[in-house]
């Protein structure tokens, strides 16, 4: 299979062909290579990097990571965010499991736009979604003015917007679509006489449920998972935006070395650990996935 | 057919009808808000009657509109730009060796998989490196990367599909390769690219997250959002919001419409 063959089946003349073949591969190799790779290893060699007086000094050390462990409240920034990121990611896998497994259950005819309907908030505006969180939340928010209209409570609640609370929920509401699509594409692939065999054999839908569709649909889970963490541990603007200065978590404070403290080469120390606490999550998905296999 | 099994089906039918609230009530109350602006009399709450003034006072703003002028910018040029560069990868992938299709993949495939706050330093500080201002070229950029992996993945799945008969049968017939793509291969992948690029487009028009690293003093219209919205509150954001949330709302739907279409079911 092989829509567009190389310059050499065509045959045009040997040397042009080699310069072609080249071009070609340079292009394709060089791009992503330019644009992607050079960059994310240059921000990882500035991490080596300190900053001193306002310069930047080109000698390679390990300072920033040392400050990330014994200066300030980095790492105590890190943990909290790491449990938040956590937590936002349970809720939402389970949440997206049962949503996915009623998605799952309907007729073909109905799924597509239920399936739809959650997806279409995926694409809608990011910072607007952040805004009309927080226009409910907020202390002159609808919720707060609602309850003071019916005289439910007779202070703003302050609580709803600004807080850990708020952050949390608005990261779940945010990225709850991010977990039902792979988990809903998984157990879209269970083949639909798995169900009924199982059906015949006396299992009841409970048990079903447990025995085959759940366990079918691991690696959907597990994908599902994976994309919520990454998105909630990096995202920056949310937490800033609904969370006010309770709200300072780790991709804030990494944000923050490029703007207001400006200093790039702690910044990217941070940000080297944020890229290994993803990718750690990501092997560890894998390997609890791996695990099931074999067993 | 599925077993009924009614009280499961009921408790995950409220769990999805909370989903489905969770997710659209804050939509809807901006959207509402922008019609009937709150209004406190004595200390109570009350709505103003509807009025379209935030609308009127949206077109008199002129940040907000040069914002959007460069978004529309940006992700015009983005999208297009990424279709071209999809397709490349994208005929790359299929005709070059196995391993240097998987390892051009790979690259390709990071800034989508990784935090975009990692894509966004990493791109500034590149950027920083060969002391490459910050502008509209650095957003173009920067969303490129971004959007590529998106695009080459829906034209990938569907030039897999064609298979090479036509293509073979008319380069037999003594079209050119140049011929052959502009007449045979990409009418048949109509579908994927339009869809390819309202992704594309969909995508580049809201990025925030990369964007904050790559803008210079030109900003798109989320920065602008952004920086206006840790201001304060302006009648004219609930305008907006919902016009944009509406817009993306059609673009989302005739996606969704396309990749089911007959013709691009492939996808």
């Amino acid at each position: 299979m092989n829509p567009m063959p190389s310059s050499a089946r065509s045959g045009p003349p040997r040397r042009r062909g080699i310069a072609r073949d080249l071009l070609w591969h340079g292009l394709n190799l060089g791009l992503p290579l330019l644009f992607v790779v050079l960059p994310i290893l240059s921000f990882v060699l500035v991490s080596f990097w300190t900053l001193k007086d306002g310069q930047i000094v080109h000698v390679l050390t390990l300072a920033n990571y040392r400050a990330f462990f014994t200066e300030g409240s980095y790492l105590q920034v890190y943990l909290s965010t790491l449990a938040l990121s956590a937590q936002v990611t349970l809720i939402n896998v389970v949440l997206a499991t049962a949503i996915a497994v009623f998605i799952f259950r309907r007729t073909p005819r109905t799924r597509f736009l239920i399936l739809m309907s959650f997806m279409l908030p995926l694409f809608m505006s990011y910072i607007i979604k952040i805004y009309s969180i927080r226009s409910i939340l907020g202390q002159r928010g609808l919720l707060n003015e609602g309850l003071l209209a019916l005289g439910l409570i007779d202070q703003p609640i302050e609580a709803l917007l600004f807080s850990r609370t708020a952050i949390f929920i608005a990261l779940a509401v945010l990225y709850l679509p991010y977990a039902i699509l792979p988990i809903y594409l998984a157990l879209d692939r269970i083949p639909a006489n798995y169900l009924a065999a199982s059906a015949d054999l006396g299992a009841t839908p409970l048990q079903a449920l447990r025995d085959i569709v759940l366990p079918l649909g691991r690696p959907g889970i597990a994908a599902g998972a994976v994309f919520t963490f990454i998105l909630t541990f990096g995202d920056f603007v949310t937490p800033q935006m609904v969370g006010g200065t309770q709200g300072f978590t780790f991709g804030r404070i990494v944000f923050s070395q490029f703007g207001l403290a400006l200093n790039w080469p702690l910044g990217s120390a941070l940000a080297v650990i944020l890229l290994a606490t993803t990718l750690l999550a990501v092997a560890l998905a894998g390997l609890t996935l791996r695990r099931e296999h074999v067993r | 057919m599925k077993q009924k099994a009614p009280l499961i089906d009921a408790l995950l039918g409220l769990i999805a009808m909370a989903g489905l609230i969770a997710l659209y009530a804050p939509l809807v109350a901006v959207a509402a808000l922008s019609f009937f602006q709150i209004l406190r009399v004595r200390g109570v709450m009350g709505f103003a009657p509807f009025s379209l003034e935030p609308y009127v006072a949206l077109i008199a703003n002129g940040e907000i509109l040069a914002a959007l002028a460069t978004s529309l910018i940006v992700a015009v040029v983005a999208s297009l730009a990424s279709l071209v560069l999809a397709l490349m990868f994208a005929f790359y992938f299929v005709s070059a060796r196995r391993g240097f299709g998987l390892m051009m993949q790979v690259m390709v495939f990071l800034p989508f998989l990784l935090p975009p706050i990692i894509t966004g330093l990493s791109l500034l500080i590149a950027f920083r490196e060969i002391e490459f201002s910050r502008g509209l070229a650095t957003i173009i950029v920067g969303h490129i990367v971004f959007i590529v992996p998106v695009v080459y993945r829906t034209v990938l799945v569907r030039l897999q599909l064609l298979g090479g008969s036509l293509t073979e049968a008319s380069l037999d017939l003594g079209a050119s390769q140049a011929q052959t793509l502009i007449h045979v291969i990409l009418p048949q992948m109509r579908p994927a690219l339009i869809s390819g690029v309202l992704l594309a487009f969909a995508i580049s028009f809201d990025e925030t997250l990369i964007t904050l690293f790559v803008a210079g003093s030109e900003t798109t219209l989320p920065i602008r959002l952004w920086a206006m919205m840790r201001v304060g509150f302006v009648p004219e954001i609930n305008a907006l919001a919902t016009l944009i949330l509406v817009f993306t709302a059609v673009i989302t739907v005739a996606i969704g419409l396309l990749q089911r279409s007959p013709a691009g079911h492939a996808s």
